[in-house]
């Protein structure tokens, strides 16, 4: 006997943006940190921000912690990523 | 309407078996073939084309359509007559308020808890006395294992992938339970939330494991729930501090010690919020000291108001038990009510000739 059966899965979502260009350099440019705000976060961004100052030349760190760390990243937050010339984000478990 | 998903052949039941635990679409357990035939059973009896929209998952933007809900029902052990409580809790699941991503990807490790109400319990037989939270009966087996499977084929919530569980718990499997709305004087849970007593409605609820209480030694309604609040505080403490959606379980032989004295849901509801509540330094007395800092005086409350905890009448009828469920992580995700979808004087789809 044969069986025809269905695929349970929903595949992918439509994409809804794209990659911004990749920056040819750090010096001098902003980078903004979006931290999900869990306690192993403030290590890693205090050394990533250290190391992107004085290896890379980043001018500027912008650092900002969403209000709730398991949804998306709050809309003030995202509305100011336009701002930056680089964002990194991260958790902190 | 002609269903959209691929179609693979499966030249017997194991093989049909092998084929879905190879890839991934499994919770580990056996499942029921989802042929052409059972999943449109299920989308004619809700009356549903399978390109029905049931919504939009809010984080990554995927499409949750009635034909995909049905494979995964069939799959889960569902027959028809379920198919309308699984696309109403998914459809709860999908409002903001329950932050579905985060709850379901969360290291805390949560399964979605799924409450029923209304006739429908008893046109599909969820029973809500014996074994309330175990295997207490199909229709709650099945419609709870709906769930799960839904997540882990709709939005990749496989372990190691979009779930991140620690540790999970066995509710992950199958999570659903059914009130004893017969067997009691209270309101039901959706009628306390606001849903006719007639309509049939379905809650969701982040939820933890149950935590089982046992006090068979008074009929004071108030020594009573302190057994509940304690435990509840014992949650305050070894796990999360902050407040949200908790439910109880009460069962026949304590319900009706609350209830010949005269105590309604909200005023048990009342009174457990005032009970269930710790002061921020007690977490130095469960290794925690490290995060007390100096909010020590600080008063944690289990809810934010009487009105997050859930209460439902469930058990068997003999037993001076009950079970506190914890939120997943306070108030991140909120508790969701609705009723199923009732269609007075509607018309079946028709079908092509």
């Amino acid at each position: 006997m044969t069986f025809r059966v269905l695929d349970p899965t929903a595949g992918e979502a439509a994409t809804t943006g794209q990659l911004a260009p990749r920056l040819d350099t750090l010096e001098g440019k902003t980078v903004g940190f979006i931290s999900n705000g869990k306690e192993g976060t403030k290590g890693f961004f205090t050394h990533l921000e250290k190391m992107l100052r004085e290896e890379y030349g980043v001018a500027n760190v912008v650092s900002r912690t969403k209000s709730n760390y398991s949804a998306p990243a709050d809309a003030h937050i995202v509305a100011e990523i336009g701002q930056w010339d680089a964002v990194i984000t991260g958790l902190g478990d | 309407m002609q269903l959209s998903s691929k179609i693979y052949e499966a030249d017997s039941i194991s093989a049909v078996q092998e084929l879905y635990h190879s890839n991934g679409w499994t919770d580990g357990l056996p499942i029921v073939p989802p042929t052409e035939d059972a999943v449109r059973a299920c989308l004619d009896w809700a009356m549903m084309p399978p390109d029905q929209l049931i919504g939009i998952e809010p984080v990554r933007g995927l499409a949750i359509t009635a034909e995909k809900l049905a494979i995964n029902a069939v799959m889960a052990g569902c027959l028809p007559m379920h198919f309308p409580v699984v696309v109403t809790a998914w459809t709860a699941m999908m409002q903001d308020e329950f932050l579905m991503h985060g709850a379901t990807a969360s290291t805390g490790g949560c399964a979605v808890l799924v409450v029923l109400n209304g006739p429908i319990r008893l046109e599909i037989g969820a029973t809500g006395t014996f074994n309330a939270l175990g295997n207490s009966d199909r229709a709650t087996a099945v419609i709870g294992r709906a769930i799960r499977l839904c997540l882990i084929n709709l939005m990749d919530v496989r372990p190691g992938v979009i779930d991140r569980s620690t540790l999970g718990h066995p509710g992950k499997f199958s999570y659903c339970i059914a009130e004893d709305e017969e067997d009691s004087s209270w309101k039901s849970l959706s009628e306390q939330r606001g849903v006719e007593r007639a309509a049939s409605a379905v809650t969701v609820m982040a939820a933890g494991a149950p935590r089982q209480i046992m006090n068979e030694w008074t009929t004071r309604p108030e020594e009573i729930l302190e057994t509940f609040a304690a435990e509840m505080r014992a949650n305050l403490r070894h796990y999360s501090i902050h407040p949200g959606n908790y439910a109880i379980v009460v069962p026949k032989q304590l319900r009706e010690h609350l209830q010949a004295a005269g105590w309604s849901k909200t005023d048990v509801a009342n009174f457990i919020h005032e009970r269930a509540r710790i002061h921020r330094r007690e977490w130095a007395e469960v290794g925690k000291g490290a995060v007390v800092r100096d909010r020590g005086d600080s008063v944690y409350p289990a809810m934010q108001s009487p009105d997050q905890l859930l209460v439902i009448a469930a058990g068997g009828p003999a037993g001076g038990f009950g079970a506190v469920i914890p939120p997943w992580l306070g108030d991140k995700s909120h508790a969701v009510t609705l009723p199923i979808g009732a269609c007075i004087d509607c018309e079946p789809p028709k079908k092509p000739s």
